[in-house]
């Protein structure tokens, strides 16, 4: 049985006659309506989240903020201490990170076999999985245990979140670096490594500087592996790495669960910071990723 | 652009390798005059007016951590802070793996019991078996029987109670658990006391300011928390029938009252159990009282400044605990902590 | 005649000095090893972790993970109370975000023009850069106390017949904490099947329109059916980041040691128990309890997350043949 055809209709128009589109059609617009609000409620989340950082954080963003330590009792306060060891640990954990990383991809791009390179991208992809708070688990058990809590174990921790990210865009990226580069380069009689560093790694610059930037952005607000590594600090600014260090996650961690209107509106001061530079970081990577196309389509 | 590749990994190693040699220039000036503790919420108000005053002193530079008891515990038995405190004393199996520590009582305070009643005026009355009864789950509103019976001729609204309690290691638990466990043979039986107990309803918050926290912003709420956060934080506190009969307050009178029992020569910790004193003690004793302590290393490299330290908060540092409702030390208990301090000794003494 | 062929890696006659070759062998070398050392990682991080949480595994035995029990008094603990919350805040997350990623996903590939599209999906990408203490903060401070007071009396009202949504209103409980999972896996698992989408053979689609398909029986029936198991790795790895996610969730969901039947009451998880509780630990046997759990997510996480790498490849090979 057909629809009887609306007057005024195409009688040819074949979709007008087939069965039941009436409500086929009108479950397609639901749905559709149904997508634009997920989308709309994920943008809307967004929204409400950073929005919310801002508002309450802005208040709080004075000098102070940035040059006084976290405060005693009762007194007032800023977020330098952390500032600072959130820099000095994230800076180290790039600086342990980002050459094994590169050279784990440059073997996985270069020298392995294809069985062993997938074997490595699985490692590196399960390894990525691995829970942050788990990280910090295994580096209490091999560091802390018997040594005490330092900065250092902290950016150590933190590297290993680091290195499946960096080395997998660092990977993809060595990849598509065309076969000829390195046949050319040989066949003038350059040798493998040189290569591999003067030629193929500068063209890949873009994408592993893409990849370093995003795994800088996701970890600089981990906050699990610090818990185990560097959560008992003293309260004062210092580059005493050795020692635990107060770190931006860890403080705004302690913060959210003041009742103290003072210490709740430096949490929101700090997560305005951490926000901050992670958008950035966001922004820079997107950047990286447009000059990394450039570049390989330029080649 | 490799360039710039190399350079952020030049700077990064730059950085790294820069920093730990300051550290390493550094530590040596470091331990002189600088002293890193952790541990109760409890103390902090009062060691952060203590820190200023000692750094005039002795130019000791003092830091403390307020991460809870718990965490304190477990910072001075690894060695990475110099002292820990906690509203606990240590037990044996602690003081095993604390490896010649000495644990110091320097202050005495209370654990109010404040709640959240908006349009409720008047200061609640409880007593030691309803307020286990609430923590066991058994009283669930603020309108039953044996509330209306405490607050005679005042009227209760019909809430849910929420109890909150510390779900870190908490001194402040200890203190209140011992409590209840000494008021109510059930509770005793079914939960005891420790800094960590498994509590059979209500929810979980960390820290002082944690717990604070959730009772701001849950009508009907009620926790235990120590007084000087429950004055700072405006929360009405309830007052709790003693032995007496009488509803203390936990003011310092209450706590004045309520180790008014401590033995004229204390020579061991397990002396100052001060909680649920007995009939004698008054009917101003608040029961829910503890002292705090320090935990030192017997042997430690930073000795001479700690023995200073501890002895200045002990004597002098007594005096700004009024205002922040910590009691001064009684007599015999200043007198423990003397002889506890001669022992700290080792490094450049 | 004979021919030269050039090998490039062969030694040339007195042209390469040793030096240069010892340059190639070290060079391979350091990656071999950065390699090897990373591979090693993975099997080390699993090993540290049982081996710290040995004394509770030996005490008690495998029978942990469904005992429910966290007594430090008495010193007996169990795992059943976190493996419960977790597995229920990940499945209620996993439940409200897939069909809601799915949405956003089709969204951006079919219904968004270009230029909407793109500033779009790079704001749900943000979503996911978004730190998870951060989240966390406005959990407690704002979410949690909007949800006690607006989203469960609403819930009650509408649902109150089933026991899930009986009870008192907590802003710290079971309910704020999936639902702050949610944000958090939404821009994953969207992401990814705004790529599975995004590369659908277009003939494919196209040919069921010229059936007479209209484009949501199209995409249902062809996009789907061809992305099924692309979808399907993409909800295993928003699992597996639910399941690993201590920090967000130890600040909103209330520390409970007991399991309760609504969701509006306060419970805790395995990461969530371990991030709380770990610091102050008091004895050796909580201590190591605390890191059995450990254990058991690590199992749990790493168990899906291999499950989705396997998927993934499968569906890769699947298409590649195609």
């Amino acid at each position: 049985m057909s629809e009887i055809t609306p007057a005024g209709a195409d009688p040819f128009d074949i979709t007008v006659r087939s069965n039941g589109l009436g409500r086929r059609r009108r479950v397609e617009k639901s749905l559709g309506f149904l997508a634009i609000l997920s989308a709309v409620a994920a943008v809307g989340v967004l929204a409400l989240v950073l929005g919310t950082v801002l508002f309450k954080g802005i208040d709080s963003l004075n000098l102070n903020l940035f040059t006084e330590p976290r405060p005693l009792f009762g007194q007032e306060g800023g977020i330098a201490d952390a500032l600072i060891g959130s820099v000095l640990i994230v800076g180290m954990s790039m600086a342990f990170a980002i050459p094994v990383a590169v050279l784990v991809a440059i073997y996985m791009s270069e020298y392995a076999s294809v069985r062993v390179a997938t074997f490595l991208r699985l490692v590196l992809d399960v390894l990525n999985g691995v829970p942050a708070i788990v990280v910090g688990i295994f580096v209490f058990g091999l560091l802390v245990v018997g040594h005490g809590q330092s900065a250092v174990y902290g950016a150590f921790a933190l590297s290993i979140l680091m290195l499946p990210m960096v080395a997998r865009a660092t990977q993809e990226v060595l990849d598509i670096v065309p076969r000829s580069q390195r046949e050319g380069s040989l066949a003038l009689g350059v040798t493998k490594w040189r290569t591999t560093w003067n030629i193929i790694l500068p063209s890949a610059i873009g994408g592993i500087l893409t990849g370093v930037v995003i795994a800088v952005a996701r970890v600089a607000g981990e906050t699990a592996p610090l818990l185990f590594t560097s959560a008992i600090a003293a309260n004062a600014i210092s580059l005493d790495v050795s020692h635990a260090l107060p770190t931006l996650p860890v403080a705004i961690f302690v913060f959210s669960e003041s009742p103290d209107p003072g210490e709740q509106a430096m949490g929101w001061a700090a997560a305005l910071v951490l926000i901050a530079f992670v958008l950035v970081m966001n922004v820079l990577a997107k950047i990286f990723a447009g000059r990394k196309r450039r570049q390989l389509e330029g080649s | 652009m490799k360039k710039l590749l190399a350079a952020v990994i030049a700077i990064a190693a730059l950085v790294s390798a820069s920093v730990v040699s300051t550290g390493a220039v550094a530590a040596p000036a470091r331990s002189q005059g600088t002293l890193v503790g952790a541990g109760a919420t409890f103390p902090f108000p009062l060691i952060s007016k203590w820190i200023p005053e000692v750094g005039k002193a002795y130019d000791v530079n003092i830091t403390y951590s307020p991460v809870g008891s718990g965490a304190g515990i477990a910072a001075i038995t690894a060695r990475t802070v110099d002292f820990g405190a906690s509203d606990a004393p240590l037990s044996a199996s602690q003081l095993d793996a604390c490896k010649g520590c000495v644990v110091i009582p320097w202050a005495l305070s209370a654990t109010s019991i404040p709640y959240n009643l908006p349009g409720v005026d008047f200061r609640v009355k409880l007593d030691g078996p309803t307020i286990a009864a609430i923590y066991l789950g058994e009283i669930t509103n603020w309108s039953d029987a044996k509330l209306k019976a405490l607050n005679k001729g005042k009227n209760l609204p019909d809430m849910k109670i929420t109890p909150v309690f510390r779900s870190d290691g908490s001194g402040t638990t200890y203190n209140f658990t011992e409590y209840l466990s000494s008021v109510s043979p059930t509770w005793k039986d079914k939960v005891g006391f420790n800094t960590s107990v498994s509590f059979p309803t209500g929810v979980g918050a960390r820290g002082s300011s944690g717990v604070a926290g959730v009772v701001k912003n849950t009508p009907g709420a009620l926790t235990y928390v120590d007084v000087a956060y429950s004055i700072t934080n405006k929360f009405q506190f309830a007052v709790v029938k003693n032995r007496a009969g009488k509803f203390a307050t936990p003011g310092l009178r209450g706590i004045q009252a309520a180790v008014s029992k401590v033995p004229d020569k204390v020579t061991q910790l397990s002396q100052l159990k001060i909680v649920d004193p007995p009939k004698s003690a008054g009917n101003l004793a608040y029961p829910i009282v503890t002292f705090t302590y320090v935990i030192v290393p017997t042997n430690s490299a930073k000795a001479a400044d700690l023995r200073k330290f501890i002895y200045w908060a002990v004597t002098q540092g007594q005096k700004f605990g009024p205002p922040l409702l910590f009691q001064p030390l009684p007599k015999p208990v200043q007198a423990f902590a003397y002889r506890e301090i001669k022992k700290i000794q080792g490094g450049n003494s | 005649m004979t021919t030269v062929t050039h090998d490039p890696a062969a030694p040339g006659p007195r042209l390469e000095s040793r030096g240069i070759r010892l340059g190639d062998v070290l060079f391979r070398g350091v990656a071999v090893a950065a390699a090897a050392g990373t591979t090693a990682l993975l099997g080390l991080i699993a090993y540290k972790v049982i081996e710290q949480a040995w004394p509770s595994i030996e005490h008690f035995g495998l029978s942990f993970v469904w005992t429910e029990a966290w007594d430090p008094v008495k010193d007996n603990y169990g795992a059943l109370t976190f493996v419960y919350g977790t597995v229920v805040t990940s499945v209620i997350a996993l439940l409200l975000a897939t069909p809601i990623s799915i949405a956003i996903a089709l969204f951006l590939t079919e219904i968004a023009p270009r230029r909407v599209a793109a500033p779009i999906a790079t704001m749900v990408e943000l979503l996911a850069a978004i730190p998870s203490v951060v989240l966390g903060l406005w959990g407690i401070l704002v979410f949690g106390p909007w949800v006690a007071r607006h989203l469960e009396p609403w819930l009650q009202d509408v649902l109150g017949f089933i026991p899930l949504f009986d009870g008192t209103f907590y802003q710290a409980g079971m309910l704020p904490a999936a639902l702050v999972l949610t944000i958090m896996i939404v821009p994953i698992t969207s992401a990814i099947c705004r790529e599975l989408f995004a590369r659908t053979p277009r003939d494919l689609t196209d040919g069921a329109l010229a059936l007479g398909s209209t484009r949501w029986e199209s995409i249902r029936g062809v996009m789907f059916a061809y992305a099924a198991p692309g979808i399907a790795a993409a909800v295993l790895l928003g699992l597996g980041r639910a399941f690993g996610e201590a920090i967000a969730v130890a600040q909103v969901i209330g520390g409970s040691d007991n399991i309760h039947t609504s969701l509006f009451a306060p419970a805790d998880t395995l990461g969530s128990r371990i991030a709380s509780q770990y610091q102050g630990a008091t004895t050796p046997l909580q201590q190591g309890s605390l890191l059995y759990l450990g254990a058991i997510l690590m199992v749990i996480s790493l168990t899906t997350n291999v499950a989705a790498q396997f998927v993934v490849r499968r569906f890769e090979k699947q298409r590649r043949a195609a």
